[in-house]
């Protein structure tokens, strides 16, 4: 696929990176040469401001199959998406980093306006991370949380504490709810998949899948720590901050929310209906301790800095939070974040990427979750309409992967080895992120 | 400050309403009272001639465009003051005095409806229709009325229509603001129209009907009959004017909304509007109850009265379908704290305003929340929009001057007439432009008998209460005294 990338940016540095080895990719923006990190990529550049007709066309825009403009400016963004659907027939990838440009954008009733805008796809970062956090808060105790199926079928990823019903037990021992299954186990910072004799220890992340009544029965009998969630502190108040606030509000929780800067508190104070903002620093012990900031059922650390998160994060956590999340900047910094003890460690790129490689994927392939920050992925797979009747345990797949969910029509079956597999069926495939392709290819025609 | 352009301004209000002035003639002829023509005639004549006077002086010229912020403000306090001297000149032919006929007047044009009369009997029709035009006339704002008419204005009718009535929020319902004055006015002259009828069908003659109308939709309190809404003994009357009452309290820029464009959720999203509403209702039960509980009255006629008196209070109208003056302590106080209140911003009603009040409570309980969490960033939002800076410094500012005005005034004029209940009750009314209060200036009573001083404290009282305070502020400044020509 040819694909041409607008803006030599951080975003388009990690989208050249993921997609260079099989794809030709075409980096354009307006420097000299091309930032030094993008020198180990085997990409080609031309320079020049992207939404310019003249530029573009050196670029061979006409033959790009993709097109995604991901510069900093939203307006340079759009203009480019706009000026490339009109010389080629590429698909557009639009970056939006402003909440009031991607309401033009994205909302439903774009349908009503007179033109539509040419832009097949909007990302927004912050907007995916906030929906990711929210979604991880809405279970207790979970540290990801993925639907699928409309929510019939979920993900739920819980840590092994010492107190654990299922500790030391083997997997075929353990007496889960039906539609329960274990897909996938990370242990000292790797994923694997496990079989019915591996063991659970302690510190073990354990990845379920099932049906969501199943589920909600799982989390109840063996992770009740707190029930319900009823307050969260958000320390940073930028786009995530507020957007995650009014999610929280309209779920009926009690927000307070912690902003240094003042005439941003001022911004929020004004469009948040019931959320208590709070003008200081994070890091502020006494104000944290003063407004009881350690007592809420979960903490949600998304300043821009990474250093601060962090700081934040293990502040809170010894004021005696439970459950804190953290927003990571710096894809690297994340397994340190998790090893020093931060719950749930978030990052607006894993949020886009995935949007991203959705959108490159064959027909006939989604990517619907990726978990462990890459090292697994959730894959939906449809078999074809000339598929031939087969058990569960003697389809065949050419790398390690479990069957998590089938969903046939409307129904939703939690498959076991003797549950036939059906022409049309959507399987809902869980995997170790290197063997995805493998896996891919079989479907992929 | 241009005297040019001021006396401009006076001189066409003064020419237009002597024009207005000659409509109760029509009344005399059609009541076969010849002797209420002249009068009118001779008032009509003085206020014409005095307009003619000043716009000669002021060199009949239009160009009002560039209309300073004060001179708008200088220009409506001395329309009021004006307009009540005129308006008092037929008075005078009846055998008031001067000051009991500038009392009488500018009480009606303030709505206020305070009367100075003790015996109704040796007027004519002509006399009442009159007072109770003059209410219906200031009822609405009398700037509000010439911005509407008077093409000449309609470009500075911006300043002057904000220094009449400086309500927290510059609320224009279409961009431009004579559209915006007809608007009103059409809002207005709909519910009074509506109001004669319903009241001649529940049986008040139409002469009466149209009076009480008038001073019903300004929030006035004229009443041609000297027992006021109880001498009629019509309880359907009662029920009709509780309604048009409670309708005159309410934002008629938000009625025409409702009305002509269809926004109907705008009233129940208005969250001014829904704290009056709850507080006529639980004041209206509150004083029901508590006049059953004293024997006063029995449920229906207590459930009435309640609701009558609290409409009638709190929009600052000042009718009275029972003698209010005769009940208990507990009811009086109840009747009392509505006084304080008043009807909605770009109402006809007076008094310090709901949306004040709403910002008054709101700032307290902010203040309490800001002791427990001194960090917090704590906006005041009304209708879901935070409140600006200056504007909360003013209302804040307003409450105080209200108060401290208030306390003064009930000071001098306890020590003139050596009655506190006179003082503190009057000038709530007066201030408040609501009209009757307790004792002997009761709703049957009269301020017919208090001394001249403090007929012209409760005067003064009356203008600055239904200019809410802000001109005649910002006229203790020396700056505002500073005049070219």
């Amino acid at each position: 696929m040819n694909i041409l990338i607008c803006g030599a940016t951080e975003t388009g540095y990690m989208v050249a990176s993921q997609l260079y080895r099989k794809h030709n990719i075409t980096i354009v923006d307006d420097l000299d040469r091309l930032p030094e990190k993008f020198n180990n990529l085997d990409v080609s550049f031309v320079a020049g401001n992207g939404a310019d007709v003249l530029v573009l066309e050196r670029a061979n825009t006409a033959t790009a199959d993709l097109f995604i403009a991901c510069s900093l400016i939203d307006e340079a963004n759009i203009v480019a998406c706009w000026t490339a659907k009109k010389i080629s027939e590429a698909e557009t990838i639009c970056f939006i980093r402003r909440m009031e440009l991607y309401r033009n954008l994205a909302s439903l009733s774009q349908n009503r306006y007179q033109t539509k805008y040419d832009i097949d796809t909007i990302i927004w970062p912050e907007q995916l991370l906030t929906q990711d956090i929210f979604r991880i808060i809405s279970v207790p105790d979970a540290l990801d949380v993925e639907y699928f199926a409309r929510g019939k079928a979920k993900l739920f990823e819980y840590r092994i504490k010492e107190n654990s019903l299922i500790r030391n037990t083997r997997i075929m021992d353990c007496s889960f709810p039906e539609n329960v299954i274990i897909v996938g186990i990370t242990r000292n910072h790797s994923l694997f998949i496990p079989t019915g004799s591996t063991t659970i220890e302690i510190g073990d992340k354990v990845i379920f899948m099932g049906t969501g009544a199943a589920l909600d029965l799982l989390a109840a009998q063996f992770f009740r720590n707190v029930n319900v969630i009823k307050t969260a502190a958000v320390i940073g108040g930028g786009s995530v901050g507020f957007m995650l606030a009014q999610k929280l509000e309209q779920a009926g929780i009690k927000v307070k929310l912690i902003e240094h800067d003042r005439p941003r508190c001022v911004y929020l104070a004004d469009n948040l209906k019931r959320s208590l903002i709070l003008q200081g620093d994070g890091t502020d012990i006494e104000l944290l301790e003063s407004e009881a900031i350690g007592d809420s059922d979960v903490t949600v650390c998304v300043t821009n800095n990474d250093e601060k998160n962090l700081l934040c994060s293990l502040l809170i956590k010894q004021l005696g939070c439970e459950r804190i999340i953290t927003r990571v900047g710096n894809v690297r910094n994340a397994a340190l974040f998790e090893r020093v003890g931060v719950d749930v460690v978030v990052s607006p790129r894993d949020s886009a990427l995935k949007e991203l490689l959705n959108r490159l994927q064959a027909k006939d392939v989604n990517i619907l979750a990726i978990v462990e920050r890459g090292q697994g992925e959730v894959l939906r797979l449809h078999l074809p309409e000339d598929f031939t009747e087969t058990l569960v345990r003697d389809f065949e797949l050419p790398a390690r992967a479990i069957i998590g969910v089938v969903k046939r029509g409307r129904n939703v079956v939690i498959p076991n080895g003797d549950t036939p597999l059906l022409p049309l069926d959507q399987l809902i495939v869980f995997t170790m992120a290197k063997d995805a392709e493998a896996i891919k290819s079989v479907f992929a025609r | 400050m241009r005297l040019v352009a001021i006396f401009n301004a006076l001189g066409i209000i003064l020419v237009a309403l002597g024009v207005i002035m000659l409509t109760p003639i029509s009344v005399a002829l059609l009541a076969g009272e010849h002797a209420s023509i002249l009068p009118f005639v001779v008032a009509c004549a003085v206020s014409a001639g005095l307009g003619l006077l000043f716009q000669w002086r002021g060199g009949f010229s239009r160009d009002f465009d560039e209309l300073k912020r004060s001179e708008g403000m200088l220009i409506v306090t001395l329309a009021w003051l004006v307009t009540g001297a005129v308006g008092g000149i037929p008075y005078l032919f009846y055998g008031l005095g001067p000051i009991d006929a500038y009392f009488e007047s500018i009480s009606g044009f303030t709505t206020t409806g305070a009367t100075i009369l003790k015996d109704f009997s040796p007027y004519p029709h002509t006399f009442f229709f009159w007072r109770s035009l003059s209410q219906w006339l200031g009822g609405m704002g009398i700037i509000v009325l010439f911005v509407a008419i008077l093409p000449q204005f309609a470009v500075a009718g911006r300043q002057m229509f904000f220094a009449e009535a400086p309500g927290p929020t510059e609320e224009k319902v279409t961009p431009r603001i004579t559209h915006t004055a007809k608007a009103l006015w059409l809002i207005y002259i709909l519910l009074t129209v509506i109001e004669v009828g319903l009241l001649r069908l529940s049986g008040m003659p139409l002469f009466d009907a149209v009076c009480n109308s008038f001073s019903t939709m300004a929030a006035g309190g004229f009443s041609p009959h000297p027992q006021s809404i109880m001498g009629y003994q019509n309880p359907t009357g009662v029920w009709i004017i509780t309604l048009f009452m409670f309708l005159a309290g309410g934002n008629f820029a938000l009625q025409y909304r409702v009305l002509f464009q269809g926004k109907i959720r705008a009233l129940a999203e208005n969250e001014e509007f829904r704290l009056y509403a709850a507080i006529v209702t639980l004041m209206s039960l509150l004083l029901c109850a508590a006049l059953v509980a004293g024997g006063a009255a029995g449920f229906n006629d207590g459930l009435r009265d309640g609701f009558f008196q609290i409409a009638s209070i709190i929009t600052t109208t000042g009718f009275a379908s029972t003698d209010f003056a005769l009940w208990a302590v507990p009811a009086q106080t109840i009747l009392f704290t509505v006084m304080l209140v008043g009807g909605c911003a770009g109402s006809a009603g007076g008094g310090v305003k709901v949306v004040r009040v709403l910002f008054g409570l709101k700032y307290l309980k902010r203040e309490i929340a800001q002791v427990v969490h001194p960090k917090a960033v704590l906006p005041i939002k009304i209708d879901r929009v935070p409140v600006p800076e200056d504007i909360q410094r003013q209302i804040l500012g307003f409450l105080l001057f209200y108060i401290s005005l208030m306390t003064l005034s009930a000071l001098a004029v306890s020590i003139i007439e050596a009655d506190a209940a006179v003082g503190i009750v009057g000038t709530a009314a007066t201030i408040g432009n609501i009209g009757p209060g307790y004792g002997a200036i009761g709703p049957m009573g009269s301020f017919g008998h208090l001394s001249d001083l403090t007929k012209i404290i409760f005067i003064a009282d009356m203008v600055v209460g239904r200019l809410e305070l802000i001109p005649f502020l910002a006229m203790l400044h020396p700056d505002f005294w500073v005049f070219k020509r």
